[in-house]
């Protein structure tokens, strides 16, 4: 199986060449070959062995799913982007990133304080479309990708949970 | 072993300052009664206690801000003194003053000293007349050209500041008598909008300003002793990240006078107990800012450089023993404190809640964690966003960054973000490494976005594209990943909606 994966900004493209038990040898996009070992240790902790070199390793799922994944070694925090061969072919289907609907969603629990946007709104990447207040601070909630406004599922004054939908986004019509 | 000062005392308090307090209760012999929320049954300061009350719900207001219901449980549980730490009521003059006329210690200052220190003109007053320099400004003045004349005498750059400020409103930096007119008019404005009060006064501008504030000790019998200092110019909007001791910049010399500077101060409002004289030191001047009432956050590294437990020292005052510490108190080493915020740097320092579902703290030598974190402990809003203290000593500044270094290369946290990944980031800066900094770097370097040399010789991103591979092909072993709450609520949504509804529904 090959992944293709992004780490700290760089491409990466991996090919799992065999596999026995928590042992595997793999392949990088330059043709190096390496011989490692995982295995689950302690919740989220981890014990890899790459080559005999040792790492310890804390990975977590970010927003819930296995192809964003946030892994820490040695106090450094890498957020990691991973599709395997079927996920990829998969979303080469579904389009280039930015023409998908997009729906915003609270980061945390809180109550909100103002949703400046109607439906219609053309939204662009990293515009807030709330402001959230949690621990005494007001913290915006801003929309990633973009999009035009479909639907505004929360109003000021409402009490939100983490991960609530706030803003449902549709990509913008082309032209 | 000596009879302990307390048989019992009360700790208004929770989180890790609270565990920090019994730590030493426990070493003295003093029984502990610890208070808490509904939102704290389990934390770590309730567990460590000898015994706890409940004080009401998890809002502030309906628990550790509640007083006369902390005073109740002192009187119930037969404790002999109150420490109040740092936060909720620890520099309320009203709480301490209830708490003597209860008949019982206040582990800080009188209330008076409290009272002239947290008024900003009233300190300034006692200040000049204690001879502790100020920076040097006006009363409020009536117009441009009374600001314009003002600042002459004071000397350009200066301040320009709104009476009634707060918050960065109507504050502007005015460096010549052309652009005081209309920086008068516009900051004037912007306070009489913000703040319904247009009165302006004119302040000395400090270059490159550090933060270096003096530790003092006092006694009920007229001692006075300041422990160093702690250099705190690595913050944030005010917020410290990192802390270190002794600052880079003073020399014994100046610590001297900085430490006789505090001392005038504090013996200005006949303090006692632990507190901390704020200064802004800048090109070789120090000019006091504040003086914080309580213990503060940061003096675990006055402690591991001084050799003294701070902690004790206020209980043993409180009780009305005499200070008998060595004069003049000399630092052993370096020591360097980060805090840990539940926190995202990477958006805007947001809060982080959600549940700590794995921890793992740094230890060997030379290290100190004052925390109150758990695993499976639940970061709500209701609270302040530090969880923990990273401490760290050294025979010298630079042993102690490495340290420092390797203790948050330790570290794991998992569940949410804290601030360790930025403060290790920091203290590769060379600004940091050579001690050059002053408080608007942190900022100022953020923004530039300029990172710092790794230590670590691995590829690490590469290495974590790895382990993600290995964590995927490893998939069919684990059960899937939880997804996101989407239709339970979360304990905080509960728990907000048991207090708005009555507690029992």
């Amino acid at each position: 199986m090959r992944y293709f994966l992004a780490s700290d900004g760089r491409d990466f493209e991996i090919e799992v060449l065999s596999a026995d038990g928590d042992h595997c040898r793999l392949r990088l996009a330059d043709g190096r070959e390496c011989e490692a070992s995982f295995r689950a240790v302690d919740g989220s902790q981890h014990a890899l062995l790459v080559d005999g070199r040792a790492y310890a390793v804390s990975i977590e799922p970010e927003s819930g799913t296995d192809q964003d994944l946030r892994v820490a070694i040695a106090g450094e925090s890498f957020r990691v982007s991973v599709e395997d061969e079927r996920e990829r072919a998969a979303s080469a289907l579904a389009g280039p990133a930015g023409a998908r609907p997009e729906v915003v969603k609270a980061a945390m629990p809180g109550v909100l304080v103002a949703v400046p946007v109607a439906v219609g709104d053309r939204i662009e990447a990293g515009q807030p479309v709330a402001v959230l207040e949690a621990m005494k601070m007001q913290n915006e909630v801003v929309s990633e990708h973009g999009g035009v406004v479909a639907e505004v599922l929360a109003a000021a004054g409402d009490t939100v949970d983490a991960g609530q939908a706030l803003v449902r986004l549709e990509p913008p019509a082309e032209g | 072993m000596d009879q302990p000062p307390f048989e019992k005392l009360l700790i208004a308090n929770r989180g890790e300052i609270a565990v920090r307090i019994q730590r030493t209760c426990r070493e003295l012999g003093i029984e502990t009664v610890a208070v808490y929320s509904e939102a704290d049954r389990d934390a770590l300061h309730v567990r460590y206690a000898n015994q706890a009350v409940c004080l009401g719900g998890p809002s502030p207001a309906d628990s550790y801000l509640r007083g006369e219901r902390i005073l109740e449980a002192a009187r119930a549980t037969g404790a002999q003194a109150i420490h109040p730490g740092f936060g909720f009521l620890a520099e309320n003059a009203d709480f301490a003053r209830a708490v003597e006329d209860a008949g019982l210690a206040f582990v800080g200052p009188p209330a008076t000293a409290m009272e002239v220190m947290g008024d900003k003109l009233a300190s300034r007053a006692a200040m000049i007349a204690a001879g502790v320099p100020v920076v040097p400004g006006t009363d409020a003045v009536a117009d441009a050209a009374a600001a314009a004349e003002a600042a002459a005498g004071i000397g350009y750059p200066v301040m320009l500041k709104a009476s009634a400020g707060g918050g960065g409103k109507g504050i502007r930096v005015v460096r010549d008598g052309d652009a005081m007119r209309s920086a008068f008019t516009t900051a004037s404005g912007e306070a009489q909008a913000a703040f319904g009060d247009g009165r302006m006064y004119v302040e000395k501008f400090l270059e490159c300003p550090r933060h270096v504030e003096i530790q003092v000790l006092g006694d009920a019998h007229g001692n006075l002793v300041h422990v160093g200092e702690r250099e705190c110019s690595i913050q944030r909007r005010h917020q410290k990240l990192i802390e270190e001791t002794p600052s880079p910049v003073i020399d014994e010399e100046t610590r001297e006078r900085m430490g006789a500077a505090a001392v005038a101060a504090a013996r200005a409002v006949d303090y006692r107990s632990a507190g901390t004289v704020e200064f802004l030191w800048s090109q070789g001047e120090f000019y006091f800012l504040e003086m914080n009432t309580r213990i503060q956050v940061e003096h675990a590294i006055t402690e591991m450089c001084y050799g003294v437990d701070l902690i004790e020292q206020m209980i043993r005052v409180a009780a009305g023993g005499r200070l008998e510490l060595p004069q003049p108190m000399r630092p052993r080493g370096h020591a360097i404190e980060v805090r840990l915020n539940a926190e995202d740097p990477d958006h805007g320092f947001r809060p982080s809640l959600g549940t700590i579902d794995s921890l793992r703290l740094p230890g060997g030598p030379g290290v100190r964690v004052d925390s109150g974190a758990y695993g499976g402990m639940e970061i709500t809003p209701h609270y302040d966003s530090m969880i923990a203290k990273l401490v760290v000593h050294g025979g010298d500044r630079e042993q102690a960054r490495r340290r420092m270094v390797r203790a948050l290369q330790e570290l794991h946290v998992g569940g949410v973000r804290t601030s360790a990944g930025l403060a290790l980031r920091v203290l590769r800066t060379e600004a940091f490494r050579s001690g050059d900094y002053d408080t608007g770097f942190l900022e100022t370097w953020m923004e530039s976005g300029e990172s710092a040399a790794r230590e670590f010789a691995d590829d690490l991103a590469e290495v974590a594209a790895l382990a993600a591979v290995l964590y995927r092909q490893q998939e069919p072993l684990r059960r899937p990943p939880q997804q996101a709450s989407a239709g339970g609520l979360s304990p905080w949504v509960q728990a907000g909606r048991r207090a708005q509804h009555g507690r029992d529904a």
